[in-house]
């Protein structure tokens, strides 16, 4: 259960080893420490970042990061441009620093903290327990080594880049985020090229509105106005998106081929000729596959994926008078439109509810049962909460009144930092309402 | 140098190309086509199972009531059980009227309804019901009635009368007129183009029948008819009966509806539906069988015609073999020729394609069809799987070719 | 003496019922040049093929260039036949449709990489710099066989293969192509094995053998 969720991450984990063990071939040891220490210090970086800062915060420095990683690989992809179409280009110092067993550790542990980072927000909010952070990072050393292992038995003619290397890695970095929405760096990033080209044309092009300009004739206005249409952003992003793993192709595209002048005999010159090329196609290969992992990127920010949100109830207890206390913004964020349950238990009984805050953007507490079904329990959906006993779908609008197969709502207080509810209200509440037939553990379905 | 020798055999056999070709690109135009409207065809299927339109119709029962409902019952729909799955509801009162514009004259019927009208019922939240809500596929060209003498007209009435948005058009009704300005021209491929539609009220006393309506098409938000639901509550256990009882099956919310309608007869429109969507599986099935069969022909023809260039072509394949060429780079040749074909087949066969789904659909299913993105991948697709199954034979005895039995001499 | 380029032992080779070719012993030297003559179905044509890669032997040891025919795999053959030996037909078999300097690139493309400059000088070399860009059917039989020398040559083979190349000329172009052979294998010092039934052209060679029926019969010394 927990490992389906992460495949998606895992997957692209064991890309990212594969990659550096080709990458930095020789320094296999290095590589694995570093990969294998770096996993489990990125999950725990995230669980204490998340810690320190609930919300959205501590997501947003996770993503910074990883921006970063993209950003650091168009710089690589300019140099390795650079580097294979200028001849004068000092590459001797950069070489050597690539090759050194330092730069192999440090690229595997930074690389192993983001993923095991970006995998750990997969579970923060949802679980609060060690166990499956551990299985994560246990799951995630176990795929490193399997991915060495893969990795020594591939034919040796299957050479991977510094520049390759670099592009995989981010990509599969970039894929693993983008299936958490809130790490996504798609879509941000076609938002801010949207508001740069409006404010762009604002800044450059309003001084300009006069008629009979000088440079700008009123028929370029016409052209202006593309910047305004609604393609911009996403086009534009693509374009920034794929650029850095084009420029990595074209550079490993335009690499010199061994110098083969000083040859006579022809045969001899076009084989030497031959082999160089085929190596270049070989090493394309990983540059190639970098740009299908970023359009699967691409899909799953554009697409997500629709799943029901199925959370676990937490347990919670009351004060001493017998009052129960949620916070908006404490361990979970009460207002971000998700269904949240809670398990109380007092005395023998126990009883369930969930907190959800409307389309409309009032909170509403309600009851984990209607009045007629078995409280199986409610997850939801798209636009919809589902009864997961009669698969009745509720519009979320209508969640907090009563009726129908609707949840029944609990009396509350709503202040300014949290919602109250009496633990006695929704213990008889529950005992009058959910009957006898009530199965309250785990959960519903 | 592998184009220079793929440009120039394919200069050098046009004949034999193009008949390769012309079988891709009937491949893919059919698998476009079929593809596009069996596509298209469930993706109507699935709006319905997820009660967009009205899956709901009351209708009043014959003997009381005089053939109508009361307008004022229409309220209290929203106060039943399964108040919260009823997503909307529209009334509509029928008449038949003579219909004037321009100097053209035609018989027709004029329909009363609810386009978007703010519905207040005590104790409950205001909602807004009408045609815009349960019917969201209507494509309107213009905007909807704002005025009690605006009007909705079908598409095909509209090009009979020769009206169009800001027309004017006359409706008689035994005598009495009135005269509607059209606000909006309605195009939904079914009998709707053949209506004119006004608010209820202008309707009601234009009929005289004030207050009155001659049916309600409900929308509700249901649990899709199963086994479960087709049985008789009679027979079923405690454990089941309340099961049954507190799920929203299109028969428990239409018997709900029923309750507070006085005088009307609920009527579950998936009894219809789900027999129309019974055929419309079948008829998937058989297009996804016709396509099947028509790229299996085409790959066919395909592979007769490359094999038929391969007499003519195995002594330059033997020689290329003689000369040093390996499997793989006779492959690459083939392949890559086939490969150019199918790409430009499936380029030519989609649009040919994309036309023929047009086509079919407005001639066998009387509607018009937009065709999605996903059918120009699935073409190219369908002309690569045709190209390489076609060439697969072909290839394998160019590879069997033997330079000396060829090459004697 | 030099190293021996071809061996062969009991080499033989049976089409069924039919024995083209019985036991034959035969070591070719380095850089010789060998004709090989008989009539039609003495088994000449047969051995050629064998030593060409084209075809493998139905029993008997065969090392061409220290290679051991019978262990290479198809594409080993294949490889063989690129890198190893240059073939000239009687029927030149050109590909109809390309022009002659791209039959030359041809070869190339199927060694290695094409290379248009490479492929020119060949043909200047055997002196079909002015009909580059003719297609097989707007040149003569002489210049036929002589842009298939070119395509022959164009990968420095080791051995070179002449399956009755001057079958098909007049005088005069037999003389021409033949002249022409002697010039290239002085600058590229070749071994050629050429199968003829014309005694004037396999008086070209160092030494002549004599196939009968299959069975090598006689074999003598050019005197030069």
């Amino acid at each position: 259960m927990v490992l389906a969720k992460l495949a998606p991450h895992l997957l692209s984990w064991a890309g990212i080893v594969l990659a550096m063990g080709r990458g930095f071939s020789g320094r296999r040891s290095v590589v694995a420490a570093g990969a294998i220490v770096g996993f489990p210090l990125g999950v725990a970086g995230a669980c204490l970042l998340s810690r320190a800062y609930p919300g959205d915060f501590s997501f947003a420095i996770i993503r910074d990061i990883v921006g970063g990683s993209f950003l650091l690989l168009w710089g690589g992809a300019v140099a390795a441009i650079y580097s294979s179409t200028v001849r004068e280009f000092p590459r001797s110092w950069g070489e050597r620093l690539a090759n050194s067993p330092f730069c192999a550790g440090a690229v595997a542990l930074s690389s192993g903290m983001i993923a095991g980072a970006i995998s750990a927000c997969r579970l923060v909010g949802t679980y609060n327990t060690l166990p499956p952070f551990l299985l994560l990072a246990l799951a995630a050393s176990i795929l490193a080594l399997a991915a060495l292992a893969v990795e020594r038995a591939l034919a040796a003619s299957f050479p991977v880049s510094h520049s390759g290397l670099m592009a995989s890695v981010v990509a599969l970095l970039l894929f693993s985020a983008s299936s958490i929405i809130r790490l996504d760096l798609f879509s941000p990033l076609t938002m801010k090229l949207m508001k740069f080209s409006h404010d762009f044309v604002h800044q450059f092009f309003e001084s300009m509105l006069i008629p009979d300009h000088l440079f700008i004739r009123t028929y370029l206005w016409g052209y202006i106005g593309l910047l305004f249409g609604n393609g911009v952003g996403f086009w534009g992003a693509l374009i920034l998106w794929f650029t850095p793993a084009v420029l990595v192709a074209l550079a490993i595209q335009w690499e010199r081929l061994p110098s083969v002048a000083h040859i006579r005999q022809g045969a001899q010159r076009r084989r030497l000729l031959a082999t160089g090329i085929r190596a270049r196609r070989f090493r394309l290969v990983i540059p190639v596959l970098a740009m299908v992992v970023l359009a699967a990127a691409v899909y799953r920010s554009r697409f997500p994926s629709v799943e029901y949100w199925d959370p676990k109830p937490l347990p919670i207890s009351a004060s001493p008078s017998g009052d129960i206390f949620i916070p908006k913004k404490g361990d979970v964020d009460l207002e971000d439109g998700k269904l949240h349950k809670y398990l109380f238990k007092q005395g023998g009984r126990e009883a369930r509810f969930f907190v959800l805050m409307t389309p409309a953007g009032k909170l509403t507490v309600d009851l984990d049962a209607c009045a007629i079904c078995k409280p199986d329990g409610y997850g939801q959906a798209e636009g919809t909460v589902i009864c997961y006993y009669c698969k009745t779908l509720i519009p979320l609008e209508t969640v907090g009144q009563p009726g129908g197969c609707n949840p029944i709502p609990l009396p509350f207080t709503e202040k300014e930092d949290g919602v109250h509810i009496d633990g006695l209200t929704l213990l008889n509440m529950w005992g009058t309402n959910a009957q006898s037939t009530a199965r309250v553990k785990g959960g519903g379905k | 140098m592998l184009f220079r020798i793929l440009k120039n055999s394919f200069l050098k056999r046009p004949k034999a190309v193009f008949l390769v070709f012309l079988s891709i690109t009937m491949g893919a135009a059919v698998a476009t086509a079929f593809l596009g409207i069996a596509g298209e065809v469930s993706h109507k299927m699935a709006l319905e199972l997820r009660s967009y339109g009205a899956n709901i119709l009351l209708e009043p029962s014959a003997l009381e009531g005089g053939g109508f409902l009361r307008e004022e019952d229409l309220p209290k729909i929203k106060t039943v059980f399964w108040k919260y799955n009823i997503t909307g509801f529209t009334p509509y009162l029928f008449g038949v009227a003579e219909f004037s514009a321009n100097g053209k004259h035609e018989r027709g019927i004029v329909s009363g309804t609810w386009f978007n009208k703010e519905l207040v019922v005590p104790g409950e939240e205001s909602t807004v019901q009408g045609i815009k809500v349960i019917a969201p596929w209507w494509d309107v060209q213009g905007g909807w009635p704002q005025a009690a003498d605006d009007a909705v007209i079908g598409a095909a009435l509209a090009k009979r009368l020769g009206l169009s948005v800001g027309g004017q058009v006359e409706a008689t009704v035994r005598g009495t007129g009135q005269r509607f300005r059209v606000a909006g021209i309605v195009t939904t491929g079914g009998y709707e183009e053949e209506q004119v539609f006004a608010p209820l009220v202008t309707v009601q006393s234009l009929l005289r029948q004030q207050g009155k309506v001659s049916r309600v098409l409900v929308s509700a938000l249901t649990v899709p008819m199963d086994a479960f639901g087709r049985k008789d509550p009679a027979t079923m256990s405690k454990d089941e009966y309340e099961k049954w009882y507190c799920t929203a099956y299109v028969t428990s919310v239409a018997k709900n509806v029923e309750e507070v309608m006085a005088g009307s007869r609920a009527k579950p429109i998936w009894q219809i539906a789900s027999a129309e969507g019974a055929l419309l599986k079948k008829l998937n099935s058989v297009m996804l069988l016709l396509t099947i069969l028509a790229l299996g022909a085409s790959a066919t023809a395909v592979s007769t015609s490359l094999m038929a260039s391969m007499a003519e072509r195995s002594p330059e394949i033997a020689l290329m073999k003689a000369v040093g060429a390996d499997r793989f780079q006779i492959t690459a040749i083939f392949v890559g020729e086939t490969l150019i074909i199918s790409l430009c087949g499936g380029v030519i066969g989609y649009l040919l394609g994309d036309q023929l789904a047009e086509l079919i659909s407005r001639t066998v299913f009387n509607s018009t069809i937009a065709s999605p993105l996903w059918l120009f991948p699935t073409a190219i697709v369908s002309a690569f799987v045709v190209a390489v199954a076609g060439s697969v034979a072909p290839l394998r005895r160019a590879l069997r070719i033997e330079p000396v039995r060829v090459l004697k001499g | 003496m030099s190293t021996t380029i071809i061996e062969t032992g009991g080499l033989t080779r049976n089409y069924g019922d039919i024995c083209a070719l019985k036991p034959l012993d035969l070591k070719v030297p380095e850089g010789e040049w060998l004709s090989v003559m008989g009539h039609s179905g003495s088994g000449k044509s047969t051995l050629l093929n064998l030593l060409g890669g084209l075809d493998r032997p139905s029993n008997g040891s065969l090392r061409v260039g220290g290679e051991d025919m019978q262990g290479l795999t198809e594409d080993g053959l294949a490889r063989f036949r690129r890198e190893f030996v240059g073939i000239i037909f009687q029927q030149h078999h050109l590909i109809p449709y390309l022009t002659a300097v791209e039959n030359v690139m041809m070869a190339q493309y199927f060694h290695s990489v094409p290379d248009e400059a490479e492929a020119r000088l060949a043909l200047e070399r055997v002196g079909l710099g002015h009909r580059l860009k003719n297609r097989p059917s707007e040149l003569s039989g002489g210049e036929q066989q002589r842009v298939c020398i070119a395509r022959a040559i164009i990968n420095s083979p080791k051995l070179l293969l002449g399956d009755e190349p001057t079958g098909n000329l007049d005088h005069k172009s037999t003389l021409m192509v033949m002249e022409l052979l002697k010039e290239l294998r002085a600058e590229e010092r070749f071994t050629i094995v050429m199968v003829t039934h014309n005694p004037e052209v396999a008086a070209w060679g160092d030494r002549t053998i004599y196939l009968d029926d299959g069975i090598l019969v006689r074999e003598e010394r050019t005197r030069s």
